[in-house]
């Protein structure tokens, strides 16, 4: 490996938060300075900036649950982020499909296929909610209260570019 | 091996460029009477769908409607020159479509690196000024200017991290880059600033050793301090004393070609259009004298 090799590896496995302190003494003296925090502060905020942008209701959410910071950390410190925001917003939203609040889980799902479909794609997707995602997003974009979840009924939901308006959902009652 | 043969000044007044990464008409229609380049960054104007990395044509389009008034010049962010294994290629995609599409002035990338190993690192990182690092970007330098027949510049960058121990300096680098390949110079005053407030770089040392022949832009920008560092984040409008720095290289520099407003996109409903214009406006007087 050469030198200048080791070196970008290192600088970006500092960045990303990835392995152990290094033996290198020029790396070891960057892992253990605040120039180092402020990089990786940075970096961490351009990725937020793009994703309220683009994925903007489950940011706002992730947000009123307290961990959209934490999970953009997290998403950049494990993935190869894209710089195009077009994939760093579907990467992301990916990445939420086994978030432990079924809200999170239905509203990334919803924004990835809004995204999908604007990128062209032809498939229908379907997305399951336990709660109204009408009011759900309507409190998002005004910040008012969520909707409470409905444990006696699910709202199934279809995406796709040949529905009127894109979207249909029916409300089934759970069995 | 084309060099940066860009036309110089020859005593007049540098050319006024700014920046316009698309998708706000009223600004573009207010600046393009303006100045004399619009700046592209085919990273900015680019979407990505399946892989497949293109320049947007509604903005393209954008640029096409204003051609009779600006020309234009491009300005990198993405080709990570300095990458040990490769630089990106799909900058390079971005390139050939923006050069097929119009004719451009001038292009131009940072001297950094921004994808490591095929990873997009979210930032930049400056180069070690080693022999190693000068060799790759001198051969790159080279495989650019045989690709394109626009003048190719490098511009330098701020070094948020530790400085380490180097066999150039700051401008030896760069003279060296210049004396092996021929290209060109920005100097971007408020880099130079950031530079000196978080690595103590000695600012005048700099500019008499850097060979001030091979610039041929200055950028000039507003940024802001954060947690006692110097940010280049192009926010804002520029402060007297960047602007200071910047005439300074103005006069000094017998090629200088233009003299460059950048700021971001994001940046723009802060500082606001009429703000922008006065800054040009400013800015055009004060290259003017």
């Amino acid at each position: 490996m050469s030198v200048l090799e080791h070196r970008q590896r290192g600088l970006l496995d500092l960045v990303k938060n990835r392995g152990h302190v290094p033996r290198d003494p020029y790396l070891r003296q960057v892992a253990n300075s605040r120039e180092l925090t402020m990089v990786r502060k940075i970096a961490l905020w351009w990725r937020a900036v793009s994703l309220e942008a683009q994925c903007r209701f489950t940011a706002r959410l992730l947000k009123r649950l307290g961990c959209f910071d934490a999970r953009v950390g997290d998403y950049f410190d494990r993935h190869a982020t894209s710089p195009f925001i077009e994939e760093l917003s579907l990467g992301f939203l990916a990445s939420l499909h086994d978030h432990g609040d079924p809200l999170v889980r239905s509203i990334a799902q919803f924004e990835r296929a809004l995204l999908n479909i604007r990128s062209g794609s032809a498939d229908t997707y379907e997305i399951e909610w336990d709660r109204n995602p009408d009011r759900v997003v309507l409190a998002l974009e005004r910040a008012d209260e969520l909707p409470a979840c409905e444990p006696d009924c699910r709202y199934r939901m279809q995406v796709s570019r040949d529905l009127p308006g894109m979207v249909a959902c029916s409300r089934e009652l759970a069995a | 091996m084309a060099g940066a043969a860009i036309t110089s000044r020859t005593g007049a007044r540098p050319a006024l460029a700014t920046t316009y990464e698309g998708d706000d008409p009223d600004l573009l229609a207010r600046i393009a009477p303006l100045v004399d380049f619009i700046e592209i960054s085919p990273d900015t104007i680019a979407a990505s769908n399946a892989g497949q990395v293109h320049l947007r044509k509604s903005v393209l389009d954008e640029y096409a409607a204003v051609r009779g008034q600006v020309d234009l010049i491009a300005h990198g962010i993405g080709l990570s020159i300095g990458s040990f294994d490769r630089w990106n290629e799909s900058y390079i995609h971005l390139l050939d479509e923006l050069f097929g599409r119009f004719d451009i002035a001038w292009h131009s990338e940072h001297l950094g690196c921004t994808t490591v190993a095929g990873e997009n690192v979210g930032t930049m990182f400056a180069l070690p000024r080693t022999d190693e690092a000068l060799d790759l970007v001198c051969a790159r330098v080279q495989r650019i200017q045989d690709r394109y027949s626009a003048p190719f510049l490098l511009e330098h960058i701020i070094n948020l991290l530790p400085d380490e121990p180097a066999a150039y300096t700051p401008a030896g680098f760069l003279n060296a880059i210049v004396a092996r390949t021929g290209c060109g110079l920005i100097v971007d005053a408020y880099n130079l600033e950031c530079d000196a407030h978080n690595q103590g770089l000695d600012i005048p040392a700099f500019l008499d050793e850097l060979d001030l022949a091979a610039v041929r832009e200055v950028h000039l920008a507003g940024g802001v301090v954060h947690d006692g560092f110097h940010l280049d984040v192009h926010s804002g409008l520029v402060v007297e004393s960047t602007l200071n720095l910047g005439l300074d290289i103005v006069r000094r520099a017998p090629c200088l070609s233009a003299v460059t407003y950048e700021f971001l996109k994001e940046a723009v409903p802060m500082i606001g259009h009429d703000a922008i214009c006065a800054e040009l406006a400013r800015i055009r007087t004060a290259i003017g004298q």
